[in-house]
């Protein structure tokens, strides 16, 4: 995966480690890695969600470890140079850059708690169907709803996991939210 | 056959095909049904029975008949040559009444091919350390949705949501129901 980073305009690297140091600061809700991928694919650039995903767990991690253990922006330079060595310089250019700016904020201790497989939510959409018919009953005519929820992960990417729902289904789900909203309240 | 015993035999054929087309019990062969059901007829004669009356069941199932549509067409089913007698539409007539919303159950499940929210528990933990230096002790609400499409294993989706997140979830929910009354009271 660190070879896919030789292919990522600077750019584009760029804004990736924007987005991940903005997601450590806790200033947006996550990493838009498929978005990214589309974007580079459209520019010609061979990568998929895949290396983008395993690239952004790497500087991830290097900006949290920078973090941890406090590191200025010239030590952080050193250690790249020395220990990842196939790093390609506009990438560490832009990761010093990025560090030099935002790094100071980065909270260490968020990060640990983390580490389960808890994702937050982030967002939902929605859509109304009504099945009318089908291959094996003409007379479908049942209504459902189809969700999508945009979760972010541990690691802050942001995924995409879609559902339907028939209407007692649904009427359930509600329910469970507003029981939730009311412990919420009186906790 | 004497009416009565008749009545029972096809009662129950037809509930011996329902459970093998609708409520997925595929062991349910046509051998067995003849020896249980039907021991004394010939197997082409039985097999022609089973057809047709297979061939009514789905008919009334595509359409998903009310009494209305049922009594017009197995009034004209007793009318045809080579068609039933009212002895047999009777039986069929309290067949569907008993069983419509079951099978109608199963022909909609039958056609969603989406993910499918199989269920949902949560719970509300108190954080002890919050992301925000100025909030402790803020509650938070663990959802787990187990999700799965029909007959495969299911994806255990594990979510958090603070009040805010609730509550937006909560005004998204709101918009579903307002639009589902909107399309109930126009059909």
């Amino acid at each position: 995966a660190v070879d896919k980073i030789n292919l990522i305009p600077q750019d584009f690297f760029a804004e990736l480690c924007e987005q991940i140091i903005q997601h450590l600061n806790h200033k947006n809700p996550g990493i838009n890695t498929v978005e990214l991928c589309q974007r580079l694919q459209t520019s010609g650039i061979e990568v998929n969600v895949d290396d983008l995903a395993k690239i952004t767990n790497i500087v991830s991690f290097l900006f949290s470890t920078a973090a941890r253990s406090n590191l200025s922006t010239e030590e952080l330079s050193s250690a790249l140079g020395s220990t990842v060595n196939t790093l390609p310089k506009h990438a560490v250019q832009v990761i010093r850059h990025v560090w030099s700016e935002q790094g100071k904020s980065v909270a260490v201790s968020e990060n640990q708690r983390h580490m389960t497989t808890v994702g937050q939510f982030v967002d939902i959409k929605w859509k109304l169907g009504v099945a009318m018919s089908s291959d094996t009953c003409r007379s479908l005519k049942y209504p459902y709803v189809a969700v999508t929820l945009k979760v972010a992960d541990p690691s802050g990417q942001i995924t995409n996991k879609c559902f339907e729902m028939t209407v007692p289904q649904f009427k359930n789900f509600f329910r469970q939210f507003k029981e939730m909203a009311a412990v919420l309240e009186t906790v | 056959m004497a009416a009565a015993e008749g009545g029972k035999a096809l009662s129950a054929l037809l509930g011996g095909m329902a459970q093998a087309a609708y409520y997925g019990k595929a062991d349910i062969t046509e051998e067995l049904l003849r020896g249980q059901l039907y021991p004394e007829a010939a197997p082409e004669e039985f097999r022609a029975l089973r057809a047709k009356m297979g061939g009514l069941l789905q008919s009334i199932a595509s359409a998903d008949m009310d009494l209305n549509q049922l009594e017009a067409f197995l009034t004209a089913q007793t009318k045809k040559q080579g068609g039933i007698t009212s002895d047999q539409a009777a039986v069929i007539a309290k067949f569907w009444k008993n069983h419509r919303v079951k099978i109608h159950e199963s022909l909609v499940n039958q056609s969603c091919w989406d993910n499918v929210l199989k269920n949902m528990n949560w719970r509300v933990d108190l954080k002890a350390q919050s992301r925000h230096d100025d909030q402790i002790n803020t509650p938070v609400a663990i959802v787990e949705m187990e999700l799965g499409k029909n007959g495969q294993e299911s994806e255990y989706l594990c979510l958090e949501f603070d009040e805010a997140k609730v509550s937006h979830m909560l005004k998204k929910l709101s918009e579903i129901e307002e639009s589902m009354t909107a399309l109930t009271q126009t059909t």
